[in-house]
């Protein structure tokens, strides 16, 4: 059976520097991929190249969707085949409200599968019914996107945007940074109401708790941008237990 | 100044001042203003005030003096403003329009109308307010609209007295012509007044507008002012002469939405203690615009508070220009003058010129000014695109939001939630609504 997202052989430069020296990666329907490291290991470059950030270049190997090479697909495109990214460091854009950022991004996808766009009233239903699953105080949808929100407000906003948009495949890049145990337990909460048969999530983190409130099926270790070492979940208790310095001399 | 040895805009006033029935006393202002011009010439870039604009486009234009033109009440339809169009005065290449225009009855110690009506009439002594702030000696636009000067709009309130329903003023030029529009508005104390002023050319082949607004606000006076310039705005001079007594309130409103070449000059002098003026700016420029706000805040008493806040988007070959000055006099203890300046600009081609002055002759003054120029932020555009937006969406939502900022400034809702629709209809679809 073909896997939802395959990476294959993948090197990745920014400026002319190689960050991932060759990642091989697949991830099937449904299952939940847990992508360790430390700083500097490579772990949001693989999230940016998934996403297809213009910066973020593959000089080698390749990344499929459902089969298909999306490396010459545009981040948009990427995003209306049912690729989300959840920012390690969400941007804020003042004079943009909440909800219209949504319902635009939304409506754009939906054009683009040939879906009937949301009209306003059925979006505003939707949004207060995503927004009370993730704990969302209802005042933060009409203000600027992620202007003057906290840490974890901006997070949680975050993961509204995936609620609302549905992906097949989410990447969550350091989601839990930053966040106190209720934000991590709100968010946690949210990406468990939206697990499902047919959607999959890549969680990239620095540290275990995460995946003590969403246990992952695999985990991998990134470390120098080389995926060295794949597990259970309990490769996380083991990391969480040893450090990554055993690791490193494995490399 | 440098004198300009061919001037072709001198052959409008010839032109305009042939055989005019009207008082003497403007008569005399008239010939006064002519003189005047002829002495200080046009500038060039070689004068400091006018550095970074020149007029050579303007000089290189064919134009007819203004004369009278029919224009449909449908040709106006897109200026005017839901809410906001109680009390309008049209004025079509500077002749009073009664037709398009709208005069309710007002409320005693209220006037609304157009200056025409008033030369002989005016128990206030028009002949001693009109052309009396904004300086003719020294401006030579200023010179040259009183000069060409045939109408306009007088607004005026006495003491306490407040006017609710906006006045929606239109200056509307077909082109080629040569128009020069004046207002006059005259706030008591304690009095209200909002006035929205909307410059719009009909047309294709450019005209030129060089228009004045006088407003005096005695004591304790509140006045909301709108600028727009509309479609169609080929070249635009506008002196903007403010005079504000003591507690006067006054917010101003430019919003710039299209034109070839327009200059804006907001002159505010603060004459009374604890007067306060916001100014906002808004500058959409594409294709060879060119924009230039000029403004002075002089504080002349103490206690005063200015803001000012403009911002520019410049896309294509378009040039804006921003130049605000603060002036504190000695004495002006306990002043409070903010400047910001923010230009966004979309394309290589495209240019923003600042230069926020504060000139401080007194301690015991709390002032600061900034100014940006950038690109969209790569971050915010990759943002959006990695939600579903493409390219074009994602620039048009952060140039709105950019710009709206300026927008939402606007208290007048009519006029904001108007201002919003136009936004919304040049940054088309972005946000599906």
């Amino acid at each position: 059976m073909t896997k939802l997202l395959e990476i294959k052989d993948l090197h990745v430069s920014i400026g002319g520097t190689e960050i991932i020296h060759g990642i091989d990666l697949s991830i099937g329907a449904g299952e939940v991929h847990a992508i360790m490291g430390t700083n500097g290991s490579g772990k949001s470059t693989l999230t940016k190249a998934i996403a297809g950030h213009p910066d973020y270049e593959i000089t080698r190997g390749d990344i499929l969707l459902k089969g298909k090479s999306i490396l010459a697909d545009e981040p948009e495109d990427r995003a209306r085949a049912g690729i989300f990214l959840a920012f390690q460091y969400p941007v804020e854009i003042p004079g943009v409200s909440n909800m219209y950022f949504l319902r635009a991004a939304l409506n754009a996808q939906r054009k683009a599968r040939g879906e009937a766009e949301v009209s306003g009233a059925d979006f505003l239903a939707l949004i207060k019914e995503k927004a009370k699953l993730m704990d969302i105080d209802a005042g933060l949808l009409n203000r600027s996107v992620n202007e003057g929100f906290s840490g974890g407000e901006k997070k949680r906003n975050e993961i509204l945007q995936l609620a609302v948009l549905e992906p097949t495949l989410a990447v969550l890049d350091e989601t839990d940074s930053g966040l106190d145990i209720d934000a991590l337990k709100t968010v946690a909460n949210g990406v468990n109401s939206l697990r499902d048969s047919k959607r999959s999530f890549l969680l990239v983190t620095h540290y275990q708790r995460l995946l003590n409130h969403i246990k992952p099926d695999f985990v991998h270790v990134l470390l120098d941008g080389r995926l060295v070492k794949s597990g259970g979940p309990e490769l996380a208790l083991e990391l969480e237990e040893k450090g990554y310095a055993w690791l490193e001399q494995t490399v | 100044m440098t004198i300009q040895t061919e001037n072709p805009l001198q052959s409008l006033i010839d032109a305009h001042t042939a055989g005019k029935a009207e008082p003497a006393w403007l008569s005399e202002l008239r010939a006064d203003a002519a003189d005047s011009f002829a002495a200080l010439g046009v500038p060039t870039v070689r004068h400091e005030e006018w550095r970074y604009t020149s007029l050579k486009s303007l000089l290189a234009l064919k134009l007819a003096p203004a004369a009278h033109a029919a224009v449909l009440d449908a040709d106006l339809k897109p200026y005017f403003i839901a809410g906001a169009d109680d009390i309008r005065l049209v004025f079509v290449n500077g002749h009073f329009d009664a037709a398009l225009s709208k005069l309710p009855t007002l409320p005693q110690g209220l006037l609304v109308a157009p200056l025409s009506s008033q030369f002989r009439t005016d128990d206030e002594g028009l002949p001693s307010k009109l052309a009396r702030y904004a300086d003719h000696h020294a401006q030579p636009f200023t010179a040259l609209n009183m000069a060409l000067f045939s109408d306009g709009a007088y607004i005026r309130a006495g003491r306490d007295a407040q006017l609710e329903t906006p006045v929606h003023v239109l200056y509307v030029a077909t082109a080629p012509q040569a128009t020069a529009p004046r207002t006059l508005l005259l706030a008591g104390e304690n009095a209200g007044l909002t006035l929205i002023e909307s410059f719009v050319g009909l047309g294709k082949a450019a005209g030129f507008c060089d228009a004045v607004c006088e407003i005096v606000l005695q004591q304790g006076a509140h006045v909301q002012h709108t600028r727009l310039l509309r479609d169609g705005v080929a070249h635009h001079i506008g002196w903007n002469e403010v005079r504000q007594d003591r507690d006067s309130n006054y917010t101003h409103n430019s919003i710039s939405l299209q034109a070839q070449l327009a200059r804006n000059d907001v002159n505010v002098m603060l004459t009374g203690e604890g007067a306060n003026c916001t100014l906002h700016g808004l500058v959409l420029g594409a294709g060879s615009a060119h924009v230039d706000n000029h403004i002075i805040v002089d504080h002349v008493r103490p206690r005063c508070v200015s803001k000012q806040l403009y911002r520019s988007v410049v896309d294509e070959r378009a040039r804006s220009v921003f130049s605000g000055k603060v002036i504190v006099r000695p004495g002006a203890a306990g002043t409070d003058a903010q400047q910001q300046n923010n230009n966004l600009l979309l394309s290589d081609d495209a240019r923003a010129d600042t230069k926020p002055q504060l000139e401080i002759y007194c301690d015991d003054v709390k002032c600061s000014h900034g100014a940006t120029s950038g690109q969209l932020d790569a971050a915010a555009v990759f943002f959006l695109r990695s939600r579903g937006l493409d390219v074009q969406q994602a620039r048009n939502v952060l140039t709105y939001a950019f710009a709206n900022e300026i927008i939402e400034q606007v208290t007048i809702e009519p006029v904001r939630a108007h201002l919003e629709d136009v936004m919304r209809q040049r940054f088309h679809g972005l946000l599906g609504d």
